[in-house]
């Protein structure tokens, strides 16, 4: 096997390299990130201050928000029940969608797709760019899932 | 005196100078390797054809000659304190080449486990764990201690006043269901006690290595303890010994991938478990990270690497003939080695294919095998880790391991209790 017998001679300096490699990228990867004027801060804007609440617990919704929209979904598409909680009435306070949804779920890879069908504008579309966890682009098609 | 006389000396010098063995044999020990070499290390007859080929064989007390010898015998005692066992790395080049088949490679693995199990603490463990018997139970012994953790969550955040401290911080899925301080503690705890059993297991081989090569004369070099392990070191990072195989040389890139891969995901577990205390981690520390995120793709690197370097020692184990014959221990270590990276994997795929009962149910056995991986590490092959470790630096540590030019009679004599010219004359 040549691979074998290169690393092999020159086994001090490939394990230096590639101890390097493996013990460097985190430490070198927080001290530059800061560098990055956008930040890669998934935390929440502000919302709206109209609203002093949440439809529910702010706690709740942190955990369970996924289980509500479909809770809601199924009383709306299945039992006709529909009520004043909708898409466009958490719009109201979470405006932009790249900085409210997609900032947590792009930075941990949970690609969302109730925009597939829902129209829920984005005021800054290339801020898409600033979200992700490296502060790497994202490729538009991850969204589509 | 007669020349003859001089050059052999008589049967009383031995005992004036050095006192008669009772040699007792550790039956059961033989039983052991019997089974686990399928009987064939009792062909040796000690020509010494292994420790002349054994290319890592150091030139003062070669080996692996008087350890086949003192396995045949029975004699554990004197296995068990000895680290030319563990200097081996299988590269079965005596085995290829003994002219009996006795396979001393194999019988050198099979002491090795022996030893593990022997300096095990609690010594149950060392027994369950290289029986397959007790699979079931060495499985289940975390699936129901990290059920019961999670179970038992709730009223112990209750009782912390953990679930009322919510921040702007979002909380994702998996950390909804294993909530991280749960698994931090969990597995900080269950790590200890196992470091705490390898600290024992090493300290205890240390004793033993000492008062064997203190009988034997040999060393210590002068070198002090922490620049024997790091010279140690060195030489484990390098693979030093792997380079010196010819028969199997190809065991050197699977543990080159299997070692830099777990140095990888250690780097990352340890970035992410500390990251409270990290003070090279400026600003927030967001977790999970994404795919793009480097630390997320150094893991992933490291879990491909630990994934090929397995495969490739299943390979290796399967079509090799010259890899010998591999036991029950060789395939648990390996197999479970192998469930945490694959099951691993999948936990992360399902987790971007969000599909959410089955992401819990993987990563809750992923967690179950590598909390058999780490917790299980003083009593499985893993122990080699801490056990070859240990040998290597006290090869160094007693000076036996050094290379030396060709030793002249006085030389060869010294410090070693075999009969001294002088004294065979005083006999005579």
């Amino acid at each position: 096997m040549k691979i074998d017998s290169l690393l092999k001679k020159n086994r001090s300096v490939v394990a230096v390299v590639v101890l390097a490699l493996v013990v460097l990228p985190p430490i070198g990867y927080y001290a530059i990130r800061d560098a990055f004027p956008q930040g890669n801060d998934p935390f929440l804007e502000k919302p709206n201050p109209k609203y002093q609440e949440c439809v529910r617990d702010i706690s709740w919704m942190r955990l369970h928000h996924m289980e509500l929209l479909k809770d809601l979904r199924v009383q709306v598409v299945r039992e006709g029940k529909r009520n004043d909680i909708t898409l466009a009435k958490c719009r109201e306070c979470h405006a932009n969608r790249s900085r409210f949804c997609d900032r947590c779920h792009l930075t941990v890879n949970l690609y969302l797709d109730c925009f597939g069908c829902h129209n829920y504008p984005e005021s800054a579309r290339e801020s898409m760019h600033a979200v992700s966890g490296s502060g790497l682009p994202v490729p538009r098609s991850g969204l589509q899932d | 005196m007669t020349p003859l006389q001089e050059s052999s000396p008589p049967v009383t010098a031995l005992s004036a100078t050095r006192r008669p063995i009772r040699i007792d044999p550790d039956v059961d020990f033989i039983r052991i390797l019997s089974k686990d070499s399928s009987n064939t290390f009792k062909l040796c007859m000690q020509c010494g054809t292994c420790s002349v080929t054994c290319g890592i064989s150091p030139d003062r007390a070669p080996f692996p000659r008087k350890e086949m010898a003192w396995a045949t015998w029975g004699l554990k005692d004197r296995l068990i304190g000895d680290p030319d066992i563990w200097l081996c790395h299988q590269c079965n080049d005596c085995s290829t080449r003994c002219p009996r088949g006795a396979r001393p490679g194999d019988v050198l693995a099979s002491i090795r486990q022996e030893i593990i199990a022997h300096f095990a603490v609690p010594r149950f463990l060392g027994r369950w764990v290289k029986n397959p018997k007790f699979i079931p139970l060495l499985l289940a012994i975390p699936a129901v201690l990290l059920g019961l953790a999670l179970w038992a969550r709730a009223p112990i955040e209750e009782a912390l006043g953990l679930s009322t401290r919510i921040t702007d911080r979002i909380v994702f899925p998996y950390s909804s269901v294993f909530p991280h301080w749960i698994l931090n503690s969990f597995f900080l705890f269950f790590s200890a006690l196992a470091v705490l059993a390898a600290v024992i297991g090493v300290l205890r081989f240390w004793r033993a290595m000492k008062a064997a090569s203190v009988e034997n004369g040999i060393g210590p070099s002068g070198k002090s303890v922490s620049a024997s392990f790091v010279a140690a070191l060195k030489s484990i990072v390098t693979h030093e010994n792997f380079t010196t195989c010819t028969t199997e040389s190809s065991r050197f890139l699977p543990h080159f991938c299997v070692f830099f891969g777990f140095i990888a995901l250690l780097v990352v577990t340890f970035w992410v478990i500390t990251n409270g205390l990290n003070p090279l981690i400026q600003g927030p520390f967001v977790y999970p990270f994404g795919f793009w995120n480097p630390l997320k793709m150094l893991a992933n690197l490291g879990g491909a690497a630990l994934l090929v370097g397995c495969a490739l020692m299943i390979f290796d184990r399967i079509y090799d003939e010259h890899a010998g014959t591999s036991t029950y221990s060789d395939w648990a270590f390996l197999g479970t080695l192998l469930l945490v990276v694959l099951t691993g994997f999948v936990t992360e795929l399902l987790h971007y294919a969000r599909l959410v009962p089955h992401r819990h149910v993987a990563y809750f056995i992923h967690l179950v095998f590598v909390f058999a991986l780490i917790v299980y590490l003083p009593y499985s092959k893993f122990a080699h880790l801490i056990y070859r470790s240990a040998a290597l630096a006290f090869s160094e540590y007693s000076g036996r391991n050094a290379t030396k030019p060709a030793l002249s009679d006085s030389e060869v004599f010294k410090g070693s209790k075999a009969i001294k010219p002088e004294d065979a004359k005083n006999a005579a």
